[in-house]
């Protein structure tokens, strides 16, 4: 098998000059830095909570009895933590996003899907015949495969932009008209006309992060194994580690 | 409008001294949430206003909007008709019929052009050319029309006038159509409800009376005094509902302590409404108070939510008998199902690929 | 032309045709033909239902356990009827046994809407054909103390300055040059009777009974939570009692018993001082006014309600009477069973609906709720500006429901006729003091007024069944009984896969029934069979007219473009065509 030198030719999505270079080496990448890898960990977090708390708001424990009802808080607790992981997730967020401004290219990568790039589609095709076992070896990559890629953004970017702007929506209608949120958020509101569908509509986008949850973790565990990179490590050093020094 | 006799000419007029007349001031006040001092205010706007020619009109309803209006308690319904407004046309009240009733319907129109408030109960059907629901042999969308040209300003009483309500639901045979969507070029103040209640629709109209403007409206449309809050914000069982103490069934303990129904279905988070607080028929009760959630009847589509039974309801706006858990909880499981068998091909295969590294490595050694 | 139609009426449609529409003082739209001969005597009637909203299409598919809160919506008047129907008939299809408790309350709901839909009904959508405000100004309020103190001594409000007050802001109203709802009444015309002072003193009554009514309804709101459309639930009621322990604010408590018991008392104080009395009063100068008999001394239904004990709907057990009269023999009264596909059955010949063939007639577990708007070929004017109807063709929004055939009234009359044929204790002696009070032949109750004073019976009646049922559910509770709801069959898990159910009551306009099929959880098909539905009915395949165009036939009017004795005769059904299309 024969090292390619010309970096324009080889396969590995985002991959810099530099990359391509250290990956033949065999060595390790820096990819996420630490504030992405915070971020990914107090998101991770605050989902499970959103989830668990979301559910339940949906349908409630059953009712009991410890104090007299003004100082038992039972439900008013489980909002609060949904309502103050909401706003974590939120605040981190456009952290996250502010990152993929300052932050190395990686962090640009759960942003933006590079569909004008034909090789990247090539690489689609790739990953889904790997995934689909008709592929026998996996490609490298250091960032995220294009697979995850497209997951992180439909999943992430756009499930949790959904999840935080009918969130909002929610939440501004307990502030009530006249706040800052009810100024932004509800003419969402207005505009679907009943707020039991926007509680319907932000209860099933919780299933499709659950949902989301399930693959990437099923699928980062997985390529732990059998890729020929790092992962579950990987978020939480930083740096990918390679199993072989072939290029793609 | 100045050959039109003010509201306190009527009212001494009628045998009403200046002691009752401040009463009633006062009390209007206070159904507006207006402290003391704005009964002179009140009382100098009676004494330099005219009455308001009201033209009511009905297409598809069920006169619960009429009927409200009747229990009014504060002010009266009969000092409303009498002595406050001057009620020119009303199918449910007049007491002529056919030709005549036209008849005073259009000298109405015409005497007080652009001066007349426009009270409208119900709602056009635009299906069959709007015969659906006729008025002297034509179209109720005709009289609509014709009513609205000249009109200072349109109400739309209730959930019909405001949103459809029931004739509007899936699958609205006869595409019943509210106001706004056919009229577009008069201020139209929405008071939803099914029906509204009694003192909010005698309220709008005294605050117009009151102010001589419309109410301040909200982004739907809708007064903001009555319609800025949900039921649940004002909900006197909000501290069972904080507590998570719930009624879990029908006239369980629960039930009989007067925990929250949201379990039971309780749309009072979704709705916006004055029921918790001005609550019905002269502050007797209100549908929670009574045991039963509120159904959301002063929402846009509360019909086609799902069951009013449901907390988590069927996402019937995508057409699917089924609710966010149950689409969800079956996608889920699909894709777990997907996942473990995923991982169980992934484990053979590289299972089969070890032994075949394995067996090539024999080879090579 | 001349027709000869099987009910026994002689139409003939040649002389000048008069239209009102719309009629006023009723619910819904509604439109009236007539055709008077050169004596302005009515020789042919039509009427028309002139609106529909589709409920029964709107229902099918829903979970049935909501089914009573669209029903309800079918009429906001006689709001509730529909929707204790509606979970009747549920309860029915899933053998549902409702607790004693909610059988009281459910009673107490519907008499209070019977008396307080009555009163509104002579009020203020009936009186103003009778009563002429505009005379009253012409009282001497001392006359009109006496004449109030002669037919009501007990009635508080009567002194000659309540009077005078009354009379000076009518005058002052009047005066004002703006009439509001008297404007262009027909004030002038020779069928009123009423001397000034019974003209005042009903003017008054009808501010009285505005005030009274909004008090009467409260007993909807305090186990409703609110009326119009208080709630309901199949399995009995929503709201729980606790009378005993903590935490009973929300609950039905000793304070809101004696809210209910305190309306109760004005009720039967009203309908006793003030309803009868003028009704008696009124009806005693409209005496030799006998037209408008129609159909009721001819063929009258009733389902009867208000049982004594739950889910206990046989005819005994029921404080207004069950059964049917039909060709004018009021020896025989037939047993009413509505599951029996020969007997109700709804036909469409004139009705703006499709079955896809003619002559068709459909019980309501069969029926079928198909819009078809398409006017007669000898109709005037144009689709969307009907001048003249054309009866021969479809013509109406109202079905046409006939039992074993017959065009029957329903109503307060129809109730007190089977009533009284039946031998019903209470109702007989009712009629026969009402009869000899008046002096005046039985034969008399067969006519508009007849209908009129039946309802003001009912109304005293279902007062004092109120008391009843109300002082049954203290007992009740007092014996430890708080249960009112039965939440066994709640999930739709525990429903047979397909049930078929069918639930009546009498609503204040008649005898009202809906039938459910319900299907994997879901309605399958509903269909509404509606007291107006039944009076306003057009014709059917045979060629019968409903209650409303009997009751008009020759009935002779002073002034044809003044329609006052169509709409006392029709006022006098209290017609509803909300209700009657849905
Ligand atoms: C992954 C993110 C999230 C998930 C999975 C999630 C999940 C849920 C679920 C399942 C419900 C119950 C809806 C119902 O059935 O009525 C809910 C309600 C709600 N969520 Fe979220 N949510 C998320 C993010 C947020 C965010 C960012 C906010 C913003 C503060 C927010 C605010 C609310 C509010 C206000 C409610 C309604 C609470 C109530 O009605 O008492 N959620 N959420
Ligand atoms: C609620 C749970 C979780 C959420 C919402 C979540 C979300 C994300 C997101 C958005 C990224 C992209 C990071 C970026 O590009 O900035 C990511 C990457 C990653 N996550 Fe998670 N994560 C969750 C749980 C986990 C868990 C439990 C693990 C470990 C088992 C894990 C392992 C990883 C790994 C290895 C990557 C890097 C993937 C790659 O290199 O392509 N995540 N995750
Ligand atoms: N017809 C009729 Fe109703 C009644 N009573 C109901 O079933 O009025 Ni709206
Ligand atoms: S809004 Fe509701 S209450 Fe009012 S007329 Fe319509 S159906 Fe009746
Ligand atoms: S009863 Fe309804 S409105 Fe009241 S607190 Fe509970 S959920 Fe909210
Ligand atoms: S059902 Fe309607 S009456 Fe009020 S409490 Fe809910 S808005
Ligand atoms: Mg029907």
């Amino acid at each position: 098998m024969s090292l390619s030198t010309e970096a324009d030719t080889v396969l590995t999505n985002d991959a810099t000059d530099q990359d391509i270079a250290t990956i033949t080496r065999r060595t390790s990448v820096y990819v996420y830095e630490a504030p992405v890898r915070l971020w990914h960990w107090i998101n991770a977090l605050a989902i499970i909570v959103l989830i668990v708390t979301g559910y339940l708001i949906g349908s409630p424990p059953p009712s009991m009895q410890i104090a007299e009802a003004t100082h038992q808080f039972v439900f008013g607790y489980i909002r609060f933590a949904h309502f103050a992981a909401g706003m974590i997730m939120t605040v981190g967020f456009f952290g996250r996003i502010y990152w993929a401004f300052v932050g190395n290219h990686h962090s640009k990568q759960m942003f933006l899907l590079p569909f004008w790039k034909a090789t990247w589609w090539t690489e689609v095709w790739h990953e889904i015949k790997w995934y689909a076992f008709l592929e026998n070896t996996p490609k490298k990559y250091v960032g995220h495969n294009p697979l995850a890629q497209i997951a992180m953004f439909f999943f992430m970017t756009i499930g949790m932009t959904f999840m935080i702007v009918t969130g909002f929506a929610l939440y501004a209608e307990g502030i009530g008209q006249g706040s800052w949120q009810d100024a932004i958020f509800g003419p969402l509101r207005d505009w679907i006309g009943n707020s039991q569908v926007l509680h319907q509509i932000h209860h099933l986008g919780m299933w499709f992060i659950l949902i989301f949850m399930m693959i990437h973790i099923y699928a980062a565990i997985r390529e732990d194994i059998m890729s020929r990179q790092s992962m579950v490590s990987t978020m939480i050093s930083g740096t990918r580690t390679f199993k072989d020094d072939k290029v793609d | 409008m100045s050959q039109i006799e003010t509201f306190y000419d009527v009212m001494r007029r009628q045998g009403i001294t200046r002691r009752s007349f401040m009463k009633y001031c006062s009390l209007t006040a206070a159904a507006l949430g207006l402290g003391p001092s704005f009964v002179p205010k009140i009382a100098h706007a009676m004494e330099t206003k005219p009455r308001t020619p009201v033209i009511w009109i009905n297409g598809l309803e069920c006169t619960c909007c009429s009927e409200s209006f009747i229990r009014g308690a504060h002010p009266l319904a009969k000092d409303v008709v009498l002595s406050m407004i001057s009620l020119d046309y009303s199918h449910v009240l007049m007491a002529a019929a056919g030709e005549a009733a036209e008849a005073a319907l259009e000298e109405a129109i015409e005497k007080y052009k652009g001066n007349y408030i426009l009270a409208v109960e119900g709602n056009p059907p635009l299906n069959e050319d709007g015969m659906f629901c006729i008025n002297a042999g034509k179209p109720f969308v005709e009289q609509l029309r014709h009513v609205a040209k000249d009109a200072k300003a349109i109400i739309s009483w209730g959930a019909c006038a405001s949103y459809g309500c029931v004739q509007a639901a899936k699958p609205n045979p006869t595409q019943a159509t509210p106001v706004h969507k056919v009229i577009k070029d008069k201020p139209i103040i929405k008071v939803p409800g099914c029906p509204p209640i009694a003192e909010v629709m005698t309220g709008v109209i005294t605050y117009m009376l009151t102010f001589d403007r419309l109410p301040e409206l909200d982004r739907q449309g809708r007064p903001a005094m009555f319609y800025g809050q949900r039921i649940h914000d004002k909900c006197y069982r909000r501290p069972h509902f904080d507590a998570g103490q719930f009624v879990e069934h029908w006239d369980d303990e629960n039930a009989r302590k007067g925990y929250c129904l949201y379990k039971v279905g309780c749309k009072g988070p979704t709705t916006y409404n004055a029921c918790s607080t001005v609550r019905w028929n002269e502050g007797t009760s209100f549908p929670i108070q009574s045991g039963h959630g509120c159904i959301g009847c002063s929402e846009d589509g509360f019909w086609d939510q799902g069951s009013f039974y449901n907390r988590v309801t069927d996402l019937t706006q995508f057409g699917v008998e089924a609710n966010a858990d149950q689409v969800g909880m079956a996608a889920a499981g699909v894709v777990g199902g997907g996942i473990a068998l995923h991982a169980a091909v992934s484990a053979l295969k590289s299972a089969q690929k070890k032994s075949q590294d394995h067996v090539s490595e024999n080879e090579e050694a | 032309m001349v027709i000869q139609t099987p009910n026994g009426f002689t139409l003939d449609n040649s002389g000048k045709r008069v239209v009102v529409d719309p009629v006023t003082r009723i619910e819904g739209h509604m439109r009236c033909e007539v055709n008077v001969d050169e004596n302005n005597t009515i020789t042919n009637a039509v009427s028309t239902g002139t609106m529909w909203r589709g409920l029964e299409v709107i229902l099918k598919g829903r979970d049935p356990r909501d089914a009573w809160a669209f029903t309800e919506r079918i009429c906001g008047v006689c709001t509730g009827t529909h929707a204790l129907t509606s979970v009747r008939a549920v309860e029915d299809a899933l053998g549902i046994e409702i607790p004693d408790n909610a059988n009281s309350i459910r009673n107490i709901m519907q008499l209070n809407l019977q008396i307080h839909d009555h009163i509104v009904h002579f009020y203020h959508l009936h009186a103003l054909d009778w009563v002429n405000p505009i005379n009253a100004l012409r009282a001497d309020p001392k006359a009109t103390s006496e004449l109030q103190q002669a037919v009501s001594p007990a009635h508080p409000l009567s002194s000659p300055g309540y009077f005078r007050d009354i009379q000076n802001r009518l005058k002052a109203f009047v005066e004002s040059g703006q009439l509001g709802i008297f404007k262009n009444g027909y004030w002038d015309n020779p069928a009123y009777l009423l001397p000034p002072e019974a003209d005042l003193m009903a003017t008054t009554h009808y501010l009285e009974a505005l005030d009274l009514q909004k008090d009467i309804a409260k007993i909807h709101t305090i186990f409703g939570g609110k009326n119009p459309h208080p709630n309901w639930l199949v399995g009995g009621v929503p709201c729980p009692i606790n009378v005993h322990s903590t935490g009973a604010v929300g609950a039905i408590n000793m304070e809101r018993l004696n809210l209910v018991s305190s309306i109760i008392d004005k009720c039967i104080e009203f309908n006793k001082n003030v309803y009868l009395p003028d009704v008696i009063a009124i009806g005693g100068f409209y005496k030799n006014w006998l037209y408008g008999g129609g159909l009721s001394s001819q063929a009258c239904l009733a389902y009867g309600d208000i049982p004594e004990h739950s889910n206990d709907f046989s005819p005994e057990q029921l404080y207004l009477p069950r059964g049917a009269i039909t060709n004018g023999d009021l020896s025989v009264v037939h047993d009413v069973d509505v599951r029996d596909p020969e007997q109700i059955q709804e036909f469409v010949d004139h009705s703006w609906y499709d079955y896809g063939e003619p002559g068709k007639g459909l019980h309501p577990w069969d029926g079928v709720t198909d819009a078809k708007f398409e006017l007669g070929a000898n109709m005037k004017g144009t689709r969307t500006n009907i001048e003249q109807i054309d009866e021969a063709a479809k013509y109406s929004w109202i079905k046409a429901p006939r039992w074993r055939g017959h065009a029957m009234e329903v109503g307060p009359l129809a109730r007190y006729v089977v009533g009284y044929a039946s031998g019903h204790d209470e109702i007989t002696d009712q009629v026969n003091g009402l009869l000899r009070t008046m002096d005046l032949p039985v034969d008399a109750l067969f006519s508009t007024l007849g209908r009129t004073a039946a309802r003001a019976l009912e109304s005293e009646y279902c007062g004092r069944l109120q008391k009843y049922f109300f002082d049954k559910l203290v007992a009740n509770i007092k014996a430890g009984d708080e249960s009112t709801a039965n939440v066994a069959k709640w999930e739709p898990s525990t429903w047979p896969t397909s049930t078929k159910g069918v639930g009546m009551t009498e609503a204040p306009r008649g005898a009202l029934g809906h039938w459910v099929h319900i299907s994997e959880g879901r309605i399958e098909n509903y269909q509404c069979v509606v007291p107006t539905t039944w009076n306003g009915s057009p014709r059917d395949s045979q060629g019968n007219i409903g209650a409303f165009e009997a009751a008009l036939m020759n009935t002779k009017m002073e002034r044809p473009e003044e329609p006052v004795e169509i709409l006392r005769t029709l006022h006098s059904f209290d017609p509803c065509l909300a209700c009657s299309t849905h």
